[in-house]
């Protein structure tokens, strides 16, 4: 059963990517950068998704978004901060 | 030299009044800039005890942050020359610093227990910018031809070509611009792009010269910190206002209810924050639907175009803009055009008159004359003194996600099949490859061609992959000139000839 945060984390991927992907199709272990996702692209779909846990952007570092490679790394972090928003 | 932005920083602190920000993920820091000066001049005290001297060179191998701002302005401030290596192009310190001739290199990567005492970290300059020094830097002035950074170009193959840049190229440069821009004291100029590129430094050298505020922090943290720096001005490249495009178009759609125009401003707004006056663009060519969707969000664009060995050449602005061109030429530049349509740029005030790092043969080619430079680029200018880019003459393409494609090979490779005697790849959207294939006979053999297509994409990476091929009709020959008396392809006339089909999405044979 997928956390909530998960679920949102699903929903903001899949409309992170162009064309935009079924939130339940996409894998957990799958590198974001092998769905197509840029950099900056990262950093604009972890901004979002961060408003949408209410969690504070301060609470990460560029190093912390660097060793976020695939969704199961972002539900992990993420889910340890949820909640903390600024 | 009265109007020498270089010699107002160096002669005194700035007015008081305005203030720079430096966030990254996870923090934010701001100071006066007077506050910035006064720390400038502890760090050069700091350099000078290190041995450092006027005519020295540093190195700085490190992510934007206050300490890197604080060593260039120190060595502006001591004459040392500041030379920026950009974190992930340059990584081995100690070979760095035996390469270029540093007395110091300075990084916030961890060093290596085995590294040259002349590699430093930032940890030293962060904690000697706190200290007050015994004697601040005496007063230092520029001539024109005096060079105070090392620029590099990010070449597509062996190591990057290094240019000194003269103070009267950077003063020309950051003079014409104030012109067209004004920047005054309500702006806050955004920049991201790696300080080691010297005219991101200029943003922050108008801050302290014309009397404005500036936001720094990195490409990571770009998008993240927009809505809290609320900025007026925005530097940037093609690849990131793609990316906003797709965010603001993401957000607009999610909007209920509220008429799409109006989503779009206000998607626009949240991600940017409320107070943009404009939006800069350059380093690689933009793509015209990008720049039409964010001005008409409420974010003017402005394409400009320019070199390393040339600073900027041209540039919209908010007073003369013309879609699809890259601007006037600025005041100090002048643009020629070779036999071939190669744009020549002569300037009066030149970045330098050839590399002091490069292979042999590399400065001649491109600094052909007294302060001309061989840009390499196509383009024309329209009656109105507006400058069109149509592509690279040689065979490097840069796309709008600041990719360098080599096209020879892609060429040559085509050019194997019996059925094509030449292939001449464009990037008419830069997002894109296009090529114009002349086919070994009158007859095309079609079948052959779109086979070789798939070939050659087969063998080249995601950037190299050509998107469809025009079949030239008439084939191209020196008799409609389209071919040069060596009977090679003459890549501008053939452009011109084949333009509607190349530009649009229905022509051609397409790649499947």
């Amino acid at each position: 059963m997928p956390s909530d945060v998960e679920t949102i984390a699903r929903e903001n991927l899949s409309a992170a990517l162009q064309p935009a992907a079924d939130p339940h199709e996409i894998q957990l272990d799958i590198e974001l950068t092998d769905y197509g996702l840029t950099s900056l692209q990262k950093v604009l779909f972890l901004t979002r998704l961060c408003e949408d846990l209410a969690v504070d952007l301060a609470y990460l570092t560029e190093r912390d978004v660097a060793e976020m490679r695939t969704l199961h790394d972002v539900v992990d972090t993420l889910s340890r901060h949820a909640g903390k928003a600024s | 030299m009265t109007d020498s932005v270089i010699n107002r920083l160096v002669a005194g602190p700035p007015a008081p009044g305005h203030r720079i920000s430096f966030i990254r993920l996870g923090s934010r820091r701001t100071l006066d800039l007077t506050e910035l000066y006064e720390q400038s001049g502890h760090v050069a005290a700091y350099l000078r005890s290190l041995g450092v001297e006027s005519g020295d060179r540093i190195g700085i191998l490190a992510a934007n942050s206050l300490e890197w701002v604080l060593l260039d302005l120190a060595a502006l401030r001591l004459k040392v020359v500041v030379a920026g290596f950009e974190p992930g192009k340059f990584t081995d310190a100690g070979e760095l610093v035996a390469r270029y001739g540093l007395t110091v290199l300075f990084t916030d990567q961890d060093v290596p227990a085995d590294a040259p005492a002349a590699v430093r970290t930032f940890t030293d300059v962060a904690e000697a910018a706190g200290q007050a020094w015994p004697e601040p830097p005496g007063p230092v002035v520029y001539e024109p031809e005096e060079v105070t950074t090392i620029k590099f170009t990010s070449g597509s193959t062996g190591a990057p070509k290094g240019l000194g840049a003269t103070v009267g190229s950077i003063d020309a440069s950051m003079q014409a611009v104030q012109e067209i821009f004004e920047h005054r004291g309500g702006d806050n100029l955004f920049v991201f792009l790696p300080l080691s590129l010297l005219q991101q430094r200029y943003w922050l050298y108008s801050a302290l010269c014309f009397g404005h505020d500036a936001t720094v922090t990195t490409y990571e943290a770009a998008f993240a910190a927009l809505g809290t720096a609320r900025p007026t001005v925005v530097m940037g490249v093609p690849a990131f206002f793609e990316a906003a495009r797709q965010q603001i178009s993401q957000d607009a759609a999610r909007a209920d209810g509220v008429a799409p125009e109006a989503a779009r401003r206000a998607a626009a707004r949240r991600l940017f924050g409320d107070r943009i006056r404009y939006l800069w663009t350059g380093s690689a060519p933009a793509d015209r639907e990008v720049l039409r969707y964010l001005t008409d969000a409420g974010l003017p664009i402005y394409e400009g175009y320019g070199l390393n060995e040339t600073c900027i050449i041209s540039k919209n602005h908010p007073g003369a803009h013309r879609e699809g061109s890259v601007g006037r030429v600025l005041r100090g530049k002048e643009v020629l055009f070779d036999e071939d349509g190669v744009i020549l740029v002569r300037s009066e005030h030149p970045v330098n008159q050839r590399y002091e790092f490069a292979e042999p043969g590399d400065s001649e080619r491109m600094f052909v004359a007294d302060g001309v430079v061989r840009t390499g680029d196509l383009g024309y200018v329209d009656e109105d003194g507006f400058l069109f880019i149509q592509g690279r003459a040689d065979d490097v393409i840069v796309l709008g996600n600041g990719k360098k494609v080599i096209v020879r090979p892609i060429e040559e490779h085509m050019r194997t099949s019996p059925a094509i005697e030449e292939c001449v790849v464009f990037c008419p959207a830069q997002t894109s490859l296009v090529a114009v294939v002349s086919p070994s006979s009158d007859t095309a053999d079609l079948e052959a061609i779109a086979e070789q297509l798939a070939r050659t994409n087969a063998s080249f990476g995601r950037d190299e992959q050509i998107r469809k091929v025009v079949v030239a009709s008439p084939r191209p020959s020196i008799a409609n000139g389209m071919l040069t008396s060596q009977f090679k392809p003459k890549r501008q006339a053939i452009f011109a000839a084949f333009q509607s089909e190349i530009t649009n999405n229905q022509d051609g044979i397409h790649a499947q």
